[in-house]
């Protein structure tokens, strides 16, 4: 029995935070059992007056954990396909059911958001991103796991990726011109040096929204990430503060473990709501800029 | 009391710790970006093309084969359109062939009758004017038959003429002999 104050602010952002160390959760003895590691000082440098370090840390392995298993979950799955059409059998198991959920962000969510035309191009893309977050996301609600995608730093890079990426297939589908358009709009019923006025009045509304649109994706998936954990750890935390309580300490563990056990079902959910919500965004947003005219 | 404030305060003091989950790390971006995008690179070479395949096939077996039911149709309906266009020109001909029929039909009865009526008209005038020949013929045959026999009588009066007895004895002798001789 734990008697001593903890702090739980502290352990939340400990557990949220990304750190030089991958902590397994128990102790053998008095040592806790944790993969730690420094700071590689030859991965450090300094590039426009900003501050780089390239050492990995615990978020980095996770990502290079989940894209390693995305890739070989993915991978097997295409190689079993393949051999179950060479031998012209009935698709079942596992591959099966990877081959529908693929083919469903595929279909439902590019294709359906895109378009018969420009959807397949940008598919290895939505699909990439959806499973990566989704996989992200899941091993982070695995025991010693950490959220990448909890993680502002991460979000933030795929907002700025998936800005890049609606913006520049904009320009290659519509022309210098024609994306120029969507930032200056040419205003119906308005001609002559009113129209232009109005126009260029324009310009900066519409760049603040196509920098608001990614802003808000990497926002919702951290924030939605980390509130879970933030959360379940609160609802964990509640045991340590009135663990004390002499004859209601079993009623207290068993509140709170019962209410951690909903929010984990809860996070679940999240973690493929998650997934779906920035794809299909982003998927939408490329859709409206390949229909902008 | 431990209030979300408390969350926001950085945890530095930990070892190993790099900052909140609300610092901004540009090697963690960084980071990001290369996972992402070799992630992206391997899937789109070694794995998706694998999964889609088959649905991108089947994809463009009913894209093409929806083209070419459109172009079927277009074509039923262009051979259908062309069919009509023929038949109502055969039906057209058919109509003005009959019609032509009709009129030279016409024609050639009213020719027909025409001609008849020449014919019977010639022919009635023919037998009327060979009739009006032969008795006119005829008439001047009696007549120079009678000559002939008021010639014969006279000079048979004229051989005996002294006689009125003789002379009447001779004339009634001459026709007993015409009466025999006819």
């Amino acid at each position: 029995m734990m008697q001593t104050e903890i702090n739980i602010g502290e352990i939340l952002m400990h557990h949220t935070a990304d750190a030089y160390m991958i902590d397994f959760g128990f102790h053998i003895g008095d040592t806790p059992v944790r993969l730690e590691w420094h700071s590689w000082p030859w991965a450090e440098f300094s590039l426009f007056g900003m501050h780089f370090n390239l050492t990995p840390t615990k978020h980095v392995v996770f990502m290079l954990v989940a894209a390693t298993l995305l890739f070989l979950c993915m991978w097997l799955t295409g190689r079993i396909l393949e051999r179950q059409r060479a031998g012209e059998k009935a698709p079942k198991g596992f591959a099966n059911a990877m081959e529908a959920f693929v083919l469903w962000v595929r279909n439902d969510i590019v294709i359906a958001n895109i378009g018969e035309h420009d959807g397949p191009r940008f598919a290895p893309y939505i699909m990439t991103l959806f499973f990566f977050i989704l996989i992200s996301n899941i091993l982070g609600l695995l025991p010693w796991g950490a959220t990448a995608t909890g993680n502002l730093g991460v979000t933030a890079a795929l907002a700025v990726m998936a800005l890049f990426t609606i913006e520049l297939s904009g320009m290659f589908k519509l022309g210098f011109k024609g994306y120029m358009r969507t930032i200056f709009p040419s205003l119906p019923g308005m001609g002559g040096v009113g129209g232009l006025v109005m126009s260029a009045a324009m310009g900066p509304i519409e760049i603040l929204g196509k920098l608001v649109k990614p802003f808000a994706l990497c926002f919702r998936l951290f924030g939605n990430m980390t509130a879970g954990h933030f959360v379940i750890l609160t609802l964990f935390g509640l045991i340590f503060m009135f663990g004390n309580l002499a004859g209601w300490r079993w009623a207290i563990g068993a509140a709170s473990a019962t209410l951690v056990l909903g929010v984990m079902c809860l996070e679940i959910i999240v973690a493929f709501v998650q997934a779906y919500v920035f794809a299909i965004i982003t998927a939408v947003l490329i859709g409206m800029m390949m229909h902008e005219h | 009391m431990y209030s979300l404030a408390l969350f926001l305060q950085e945890s530095h003091g930990e070892e190993g710790a790099v900052g909140g989950p609300f610092t901004l790390e540009p090697g963690l971006i960084i980071w990001t970006w290369i996972v992402f995008l070799v992630l992206f690179f391997m899937l789109k070479k070694y794995a998706w093309p694998h999964i889609v395949r088959l649905t991108e096939e089947r994809e463009r077996t009913i894209q093409k084969q929806l083209a070419e039911a459109e172009r079927l149709n277009e074509e039923a309906k262009a051979s259908l359109e062309e069919h009509g266009r023929l038949l109502a020109e055969a039906k057209d001909k058919a109509h003005e062939l009959v019609m032509e029929a009709k009129t030279v039909g016409e024609k050639e009865r009213e020719q027909l009758l025409t001609k008849a009526r020449e014919e019977q008209e010639e022919i009635l005038n023919r037998a009327k004017r060979e009739i009006a020949g032969e008795k006119d013929r005829a008439i001047a045959e009696l007549r120079r038959e009678a000559v002939d026999l008021s010639l014969a009588a006279a000079s048979k009066l004229i051989q005996q003429k002294l006689d009125d007895a003789g002379d009447r004895k001779i004339v009634e002798d001459y026709l007993a002999t015409l009466e025999d001789k006819s």
